[in-house]
């Protein structure tokens, strides 16, 4: 009880009301808008969400969530880019939810392919990205619409490794994660996500 | 310099090291190690509001289970202390980033701390592990008294008979006339208030200490009253692109307004977070964060200023 108490009149955990940060959307974007009329990619894949994590602000370590509200045209609950806290939030992109294949976070830590010195071992999080999911061929997916559980997401481009992460963690993800370092969406149709949720390809709307 | 994760530690004791000075011990609630860190290696400590302050780390390199902090109170200071000492009790969250270093043990055949008051946090995990590598060390503590003398018992404890103290309350102020000689090999530690820090600065430079061979940490960086910032273009090297920076605006805001996001801490010119290398232009450097051997080529663009252009190796 008390400890809540400090809690709270330490830190506000919502900040002041602030303007919704600027979003491209996934289909507007330059990547998501030309793979959209570009057919082929995996179908009939049925992939499998494992963990949500979001960062209240720049910098901070990411926290697991059981689970997460998705505001369509916003972002997750909590997020840094949903607040527009985010290191990349005076950048207008398609970065509402960002999604990363466990698969690659598996390829790092046996270190395959052998481009540093050893295995990289990311704890849960550590790729600041916001979805783990596994089953889902990510690179397929810049401008297809797929379902997280009862949420519809958008491909809007393929997430780019940063320098900014390779500092923070003081590990050299950043050619490692190179060409698998995920997905940027955007969010089509909101509501709550939990880790187990089921994740499938939909069809595309007509524009 | 690098960004830094932040962590949301718990405060799990909180105690008087003198009637001012709070010592807190902070652990991860979930990850029972924290970042790994170097003595001399502060953190910063981020307010509510967004404002950032540094602090040293004291406690113990070996014991990652927790980092230890000591926050001494200025009634007169900018309010960051007095937030910590009413807020940060056992429970409490207080928002921390990893370890930076700025201020480390040196390769030195002989290692001189000349520490004043809160100024012992930064040297005490140094001078410990010095004395355990049973390196030659002398560390000279000043204070007003002995009650006032902030982690006493701790650098006691570490230093045994290497340890002198001067408190002014019992009669013994430190003089610069204490410091030794220049000798080859030997590293001088400074770290306290702006004015000692000048002081053993000038008395150590009249006494062949060579500039590389000084270490000092301030937690304030130069305050000049009469500095009268003006305009002028920061190039960059990359692009071509040339910038204006307005008098009343740093060059790091400019950039951010560029899209040019640089990692930033203090804004103060202490913490080096945001310092970057320049290849042209006279720079006016008004930082504390750059060492006097690396401003030829090294910029902190929170404080530091040029004279007509600079050009940035960004």
């Amino acid at each position: 009880m008390r400890d809540d108490e400090t809690r709270a009149g330490a830190y506000a955990e919502a900040p002041s009301p602030r303007p919704a940060p600027k979003m491209v959307e996934a289909f507007d974007h330059a990547a998501g808008s030309l793979a959209r009329h570009v057919p082929g990619g995996a179908t009939g894949f049925r992939g499998v969400l494992l963990h949500i994590h979001v960062a209240p602000a720049a910098s901070y370590e990411m926290e697991e969530l059981a689970e997460a509200e998705c505001v369509a045209g916003r972002g997750i609950v909590g997020d840094r880019y949903h607040v527009g806290t985010g290191t990349y939030s005076p950048k207008p992109d398609t970065r509402e939810v960002t999604l990363i294949e466990q698969e690659a976070l598996d390829a790092l830590s046996r270190n395959d392919p052998p481009l540093q010195r050893g295995p990289i071992a990311l704890a849960p999080g550590d790729h600041r990205r916001n979805l783990t999911v596994r089953g889902v061929p990510l690179n397929h997916l810049v401008g297809r619409r797929f379902r997280v559980g009862e949420v519809i997401l958008r491909g809007g481009r393929l997430n780019f490794p940063c320098k900014y992460l390779e500092e923070l963690l003081g590990l050299p993800v950043y050619l490692p994660l190179y060409n698998r370092s995920g997905l940027n969406c955007g969010i089509e149709r909101g509501g709550v996500i939990r880790p187990g949720d089921g994740i499938e390809l939909l069809n595309d709307v007509p524009a | 310099m690098t960004a830094r994760v932040v962590m949301k530690l718990k405060v799990v004791a909180a105690r008087f090291s003198t009637p001012n000075v709070l010592h807190l011990r902070l652990v991860h609630p979930l990850r029972p190690e924290l970042p790994p860190w170097e003595p001399g290696a502060h953190v910063d400590l981020r307010l509510p509001d967004g404002k950032i302050r540094q602090y040293s780390l004291c406690g113990d390199p070996d014991d990652l289970s927790a980092y230890e902090i000591a926050v001494k109170r200025e009634d007169a200071g900018r309010g960051a202390s007095i937030w910590a000492h009413q807020t940060l009790k056992p429970g409490a969250i207080a928002h921390v980033s990893a370890p930076r270093s700025n201020f480390a043990i040196q390769k030195a055949s002989r290692h001189i701390f000349v520490v004043g008051g809160i100024g012992v946090t930064p040297a005490l995990p140094m001078a410990r592990r010095l004395a355990a590598e049973g390196a030659d060390v002398l560390v000279h503590f000043c204070a007003r008294s002995k009650a006032e003398a902030p982690l006493l018992a701790d650098l006691r404890e570490a230093c045994g008979p290497r340890l002198r103290t001067w408190f002014t309350a019992d009669g013994r102020r430190f003089s610069v006339s204490e410091l030794e000689d220049y000798v080859e090999g030997a590293c001088l530690y400074v770290c306290g208030p702006p004015r000692l820090l000048k002081a053993v600065q000038d008395a150590a430079t009249a006494r062949g200490w060579p500039e590389a061979r000084l270490r000092s940490e301030a937690f304030q960086a130069t305050l000049d009253e009469n500095f009268k910032p003006e305009p002028f273009d920061a190039t960059l090297a990359s692009t071509g692109k040339t910038l204006h920076v307005p008098a009343d605006r740093s060059l790091l805001e400019v950039l951010r307004d560029h899209g040019i996001v640089m990692p930033s801490s203090c804004e103060l010119g202490v913490c080096g977070s945001c310092v970057c290398g320049y290849t042209e232009g006279v720079v006016i450097h008004r930082d504390a964060a750059i060492p006097v051997a690396e401003r030829q080529h090294r910029i902190a663009p929170c404080v530091s200023r040029a004279r007509v252009s600079v050009t940035l190796d960004l």
